[in-house]
Formats: C-alpha cells, structure tokens, sequence
C-alpha cells in the first residue's frame, strides 16, 4: 500500500473551522483521541462511508471538505449513543448537527439529497400548518423525489386504520409561527445568529 | 373535568403524531389517565416541535420551536405531560441548553417574542406513571394483570438519552418500563436490541434503513421469547408496526409481533374497555394474542 506524505500545520488542520464547529455545537472536536467507541455503538455507521469517529479526524486534519460534500454526516439518525459513550465528552451528536447545518448554509455538494429533501418538506410544513400533516409530506416527498409509486400500498391501508388524516386544519396561531421563522431570518441577516 | 377532581394535573402535548399516525397512542393515553383519576389538559395551539429535521440542520428554529410550545404550555399550567419519545427529547434539552447559555437563550426570546419558561418541568408519560403517581397505586388500580404477555420493552434512542438531559432512568441499562408494565402484572423479556435505533425518521427519505435496523429489533425480541414489543414513541412503533410486513418479506423471516404502546397494555389492566383502546388501528393484529391470554 502506498503511503502519502502528510504535512500537519497549524495551517492545514484549518482551525478556523474546527472553532466554528466547535461554536456552533457547544463541543470540543480536539478533544476526541480515537478510541472509537462512538463508531463501536453507531446504529448507522454500515451505512455510512465514513464512520462517526472519521469524520471528526476529517476535521482535526482540516479535511472538511470531505465531510461536508459527503454522505455520512446526512445518515446519522440523531439516536446520541455516540454522545452518551465518549469517555472524553465529545457531543458527537451536537457536532453532527453543526456539520449538516454548514452544509445546509454553504448549500455546497452534498451526496445525499433525499434526507435533505424529507428535512426541508417537513420544516416548511411547520411554517405552512403549525403541526405536521404527515399525508401531505409523504405525497410531496415522492413527487420531489421522483418516487411516485413509494409506499403506493401503504397508504389505502393506513387510511383504513384512520392512522393518515385527509384533510390538516392550520394551527389558529399560524401568524406566530411565521413570525418565529421571520424573525430568525432577521436575526441572521443582521449576523446576530448563526 | 374538574381539577379538584384529579388526584394529578398536567398541562399535555401530544405531537403531531398523535393526532394522527399514532391516535391510539393518544386515545389510550387519554383512557388510562381518565381511569387513573390524573387530570391532562390540552395545550392549546401547540405546535410541530420541529423533531429531529428542525436540530438537525437548524438549532436555533428547533430551540426557537420548542420555547414556544413551553410558553403555550405555561398558560395551562403544572408540569408538562409529553406522549411523544422525540418531542420529550427535544422540549427536554430546550429548557437545558438555553437554562446555562445566555446568548442562545437571548437569541430565542428575541424569535419567541417572549420569555422561555423554566418553571414547569417537562415529563414523559412514563415518568409520571412511575414516579409521581407510583408504582404501588398503579398495581393496586389493576383490574385484569397482564398475565401471559411477555413484553419486550423497547426503549428507543431518545426517552433516556442525551445523558444529562431527559433524567428518566439510566441511560444506558433503564428499567423504567419494565418496572411500569411488570406493576400491571406482565412478564418483561431480557433482550439485546431495546435501545438500539429503529431508523427513525429514515422511513421517509431511506426506508431501506429501517427495514434492517427494525428487522434486527425484531428478530431481537422474537429470540428473547417476546410475544409482543412495548413501545412509548410513535416513529419507533410507526417502523415496527407498519413496516413489519414489509421487513418481514426482505428479510425472509416471520414476525407477527404486535407492537403495543405502553398506555394501550396499562389501560386495559386498569379496566378502560378495549374498544377505546385502538386496537383495530394496528397492522399486526394483536387480537388473537389478547384472546389467547384472555385478556379481551
């Protein structure tokens, strides 16, 4: 197998990256020493190209880039066993979130573009209902996605259980909701939120 | 529904799920508190909690979400009764994260226009159950004990975890349930699979997760010598329950494992008539298996 040269440097480990994470997630990423228990309990991490512990010697080498254009940091469920066994405190978890959030922003390449259909079809619910209207996400889901025929037999037969409502009443205190969503836009925009 | 009546009372959310995919999860919690003489009131116009799309790609909206729905909740007043695993989660490490971080907390009351209200704790059904009304008045309101079930309870990701945060049992060996539904008279199963993840909200964008991360819950729990799951999360029964056929074709194996929630088993011992229960909202039909132990 060949061995590459890598030169490491205040310069390439890029720590003005490292900070922001760090910032964004309220968790130390130089912290972490490999032991790999977080990749060991993973639930995801056989889907993943690169699992948990990876992608946080990624940032500490200054090798963002491979993670945010990636899919693994999109197929991390949330689940925080990873943040619940680091034995140095790292808040994988957290860390996980400030990631997809830089790549959400940077709106850079990213492998995995139906999570972050499903994420964006159920946060513009939110601002369009107040509650989720779960029919209307699976429907508009597979017709963005271009799976039209996706769940086909599941949905008559949730029908019949009454488990999918046909029709979704807004939230009656929906202009406070499109406030919230306003004024955090505003916040951003003025660079007083991330 | 007079307070003074109750012997408990509690503000309510019940997520979004529960006024949908999940109805029987609210239908039999609403049952089994009814019964239990613990008083639930409804939060009016709560709202989506944003779940894990929201902190996934927007902290300060799935925060910003949360208070809300804390600041609709205190209005009601007493502490916060939430059905939902994800939606306790959540409401749970909003009141954490922004109680010791001033700037986030400044940044969400500016969103809110508002306060974030630290005063009512927020509890997850079990807790309740458990702690504050207590395992001895639940045995002692049992009328027809779980015999004959033997329940695999299945934690998920999120009513104990992150660590510091939803403070309902231990976060990683919890018996919480256990404790709860062996009070109604039932036999609890020692398995391997009971906090590992389902797939979650995969089962929109990747369903293709779930059919193996549940396939291997429930190969799981079937070794163990379950014959049904307990759930208290409505993603978590959503992918076992309504996917089970279709794991069940990938993966070659047979299940027919009725996957119940928690307040639908408790309510039946407490006597609430199984028809209020939704039962018949399930896809794996748990009937025979209740027949069988003699139970409807």
């Amino acid at each position: 197998m060949k061995h590459s040269k890598m030169r490491l440097s205040t310069e390439t480990m890029n720590l003005g990256f490292v900070r922001k994470v760090e910032a964004l997630s309220g968790s130390s990423v130089r912290r972490c020493f490999q032991c790999g228990k977080c990749s060991a309990g993973c639930p995801m991490r056989s889907f993943m190209e690169h699992p948990p512990n990876r992608i946080v010697r990624f940032l500490q080498l200054g090798q963002y880039e491979r993670v945010l254009a990636g899919r693994s940091i999109w197929y991390c469920a949330s689940c925080e066993t990873c943040t619940t066994r680091c034995p140095n405190k790292v808040d994988l978890a957290a860390i996980m979130d400030a990631l997809r959030k830089c790549s959400w922003d940077a709106k850079g390449p990213s492998k995995e573009s139906l999570v972050q259909l499903a994420n964006r079809l159920f946060i513009e619910n939110i601002r369009t209902y107040g509650r989720q209207y779960e029919m209307r996400l699976a429907a508009v889901f597979n017709v963005k996605s271009g799976q039209f025929l996706k769940d086909l037999m599941l949905g008559p037969k949730l029908i019949t259980k009454g488990k999918l409502r046909m029709f979704h009443q807004k939230n009656r205190n929906i202009a406070e909701i499109e406030n919230i969503f306003a004024r955090i836009e505003a916040l951003r925009k003025k660079g007083e939120a991330p | 529904m007079t307070p003074a009546k109750n012997l408990l009372n509690y503000s309510y959310y019940p997520g979004c799920s529960l006024h949908a995919s999940a109805k029987e999860y609210d239908e039999s919690t609403r049952g089994l508190f009814r019964a239990l003489k613990i008083g639930l009131h409804e939060v009016p116009d709560w709202l989506c909690c944003g779940a894990t799309p929201a902190h996934n790609v927007d902290e300060l909206l799935s925060l910003s979400l949360c208070a809300k729905n804390l600041s609709l909740a205190e209005e009601v007043g007493g502490d916060l009764a939430v059905a939902c695993a994800a939606c306790f989660s959540r409401l749970k490490v909003t009141q954490h994260r922004l109680a010791d971080n001033e700037e986030k907390r400044r940044q969400v009351e500016y969103a809110i226009d508002g306060k974030v209200s630290f005063d009512n704790k927020v509890k997850h059904l079990l807790e309740i159950l458990a702690k504050d009304f207590g395992l001895d008045r639940l045995t002692a309101a049992v009328r027809k004990p779980l015999e004959g079930l033997k329940v695999a309870c299945y934690y998920g990701c999120l009513l104990t975890r992150p660590p510091e945060v939803p403070e309902l049992d231990d976060c990683e060996a919890p018996t919480i349930m256990e404790r709860v539904i062996g009070a109604a008279g039932a036999e609890t199963v020692t398995w391997s699979h009971r906090m590992e993840c389902c797939g979650a909200n995969f089962t929109l964008s990747r369903p293709g997760v779930v059919l193996k991360l549940s396939g291997d819950i429930l190969a799981s729990a079937k070794a163990a010598g379950a014959n049904c799951i307990l759930v208290a999360c409505p993603l978590c029964h959503g992918n076992l329950d309504i996917r089970q056929k279709e794991i069940e074709e990938a993966s070659g194996q047979w299940f027919g494992m009725p996957v119940f929630y928690m307040t639908q088993l408790l309510a039946l011992a407490v006597g609430v008539a199984p028809a209020k229960l939704g039962f018949d909202s399930m896809i794996v039909n748990p009937l025979p298996l209740l027949k069988e132990k003699g139970l409807v």
